[in-house]
């Protein structure tokens, strides 16, 4: 082999090894879970609620997903197993008694990508609530994914 | 004396026309006629005989131009349309596998060299992937698939031997293919449950996807050559399932990438090698070039 073709083949090679180790995975560009995003809206506009506490009922240790919080939105992580689950919106306000949201689902097995892992997606089939301080409920994508976008809008009186 | 008056007067006024009628035509003009330009144009020695009758006939002009183009024509040296057939194997994957990569493509092509310039490809070949990564829930299977590339090249070093290519390439690529994602552990911590775990298996999906590439192409012994190519790739369409998306796809790589590059090792079979301009051809060449740029 010439010594020219040979400069050429190392030099390939160097560029190979450089791909190679330079082809990494980036990162996942959504959640690395299914869960859905709720937000709090009244009168038509976005709304901070205050001193919120929501959790799950059943949840073990009584875990707390939100516990005397402002927040504008919540995750509400979704049982696997059960097909359903139910959360309770505490207002800690005298007088104003707590929320019940009931949500029933299918879980999805799905593999996003090799960047995100393989996970479980939820499709909404169903929804009940109590009207203490809600007005209303409207699930805007019933397709729970790892997009980082909102799926339910709870309505405030 | 009136009477010649009048005549004066008349005379003064013809002469003054007859001015006037010079002045609107065209003054008509005498270019003088160099010795030089009525030399005839004696044809170079070797000229070839339909060029020097349209010499003797005096159209000297015409025959310059197709002396020209006949000079042209002599620079570059023309291969025949069916010049060689090139079979290659594409082992860049084997390398990359060395350096860490889960997945491996390999393939053959068949690349037909038409005037040293044109060249239609054939690519076909399988891929497999297998990754469990450490920081990741899962396991990955691409199950040993197909796939389908056609396309063609463009040698820029056309002028040169076939050896030696540079060339730009487009690619349509097909593959079918099935991937199952087993050992799945999901980890639902709120609702406790823990190591959630579940298999899919069996996934079909076929997908469509384009090329354009770079390639160099360099013999390195007798009909032996070794080639590069720098690929930029993007899928057309894929199929999705209910349960996911596929990471790998056999000839393309992984769903999400942009670039790829490829080393092959090509053997050469020469055709219609007696119409090939031959090797000494390339002096006679190189003094044909000479006298043409010598003629500008």
């Amino acid at each position: 082999m010439k010594k020219k073709t040979k400069q050429v083949v190392l030099i390939a090679l160097s560029a190979l090894a450089g791909l190679a180790t330079s082809c990494n995975n980036g990162n996942c560009p959504g959640n690395s879970n299914a869960i859905p995003l709720a937000e709090f809206y009244q009168d038509g506009s976005s709304v901070i609620i205050n001193n919120l506490t929501v959790y799950g009922i059943g949840a073990p240790g009584d875990s707390l997903i939100l516990d005397e919080a402002s927040a504008s939105s919540v995750y509400m992580p979704l049982h696997i197993s059960t097909g359903n689950c139910c959360y309770v919106l505490d207002y800690n306000t005298e007088g104003l008694e707590a929320d019940t949201i009931k949500l029933e689902y299918d879980a999805i097995p799905y593999f996003e990508s090799h960047e995100c892992g393989a996970m479980f997606n939820f499709r909404i089939t169903g929804i009940e609530y109590t009207l203490n301080a809600i007005d209303s409920i409207a699930i805007t994508r019933t397709l729970i994914n790892n997009d980082d976008v909102a799926s339910i809008k709870i309505y405030m009186q | 004396m009136m009477r010649s008056k009048i005549y004066m007067v008349m005379c003064i006024v013809a002469a003054v026309l007859i001015n006037t009628a010079q002045a609107q035509e065209p003054q008509r003009k005498v270019t003088p006629v160099k010795p030089s330009t009525n030399k005839v144009l004696t044809p170079p020695k070797g000229t070839d005989e339909k060029v020097i009758e349209q010499y003797l006939s005096g159209d000297s002009t015409q025959a310059r131009a197709q002396e020209i183009k006949d000079s042209l024509a002599r620079i570059y040296p023309h291969y025949p349309t069916l010049t060689e057939l090139g079979l290659g194997l594409n082992f860049s994957d084997a390398l990359l596998m060395a350096f860490g990569q889960k997945y491996s493509s390999f393939d053959i092509s068949a690349t037909l060299n038409m005037w040293n310039r044109l060249q239609p490809v054939l690519v076909v070949g399988l891929g497999r992937a297998k990754d469990t990564s450490d920081d990741m829930n899962f396991t990955y299977t691409g199950r040993l698939s197909p796939y389908l590339k056609l396309g063609a090249n463009y040698n820029f070093l056309f002028k040169k031997e076939p050896r030696y290519q540079l060339y730009a390439g487009v690619r349509l690529g097909l593959s079918t293919f099935k991937y199952s994602i087993t050992d799945v552990s999901v980890n639902n911590s709120y609702w406790g449950e823990g190591n959630y775990s579940y298999d899919l298996r069996n996934i079909g999906s076929h997908a469509l996807w384009g090329e354009l590439l770079l390639g160099l192409k360099v013999g390195i012994a007798g009909n032996w050559s070794l080639g590069w190519e720098a690929k930029f790739h993007n899928l057309f369409s894929y199929k999705k399932s209910d349960n996911g998306k596929p990471w790998y796809i056999p000839g393309f790589g992984t769903r999400g990438s942009k670039w790829a590059f490829g080393i092959s090792a090509y053997y050469t079979i020469p055709l219609s090698r007696d119409r090939w301009p031959a090797v000494d051809d390339k002096n006679k060449i190189k003094k044909a070039a000479r006298q043409h740029n010598a003629t500008q």
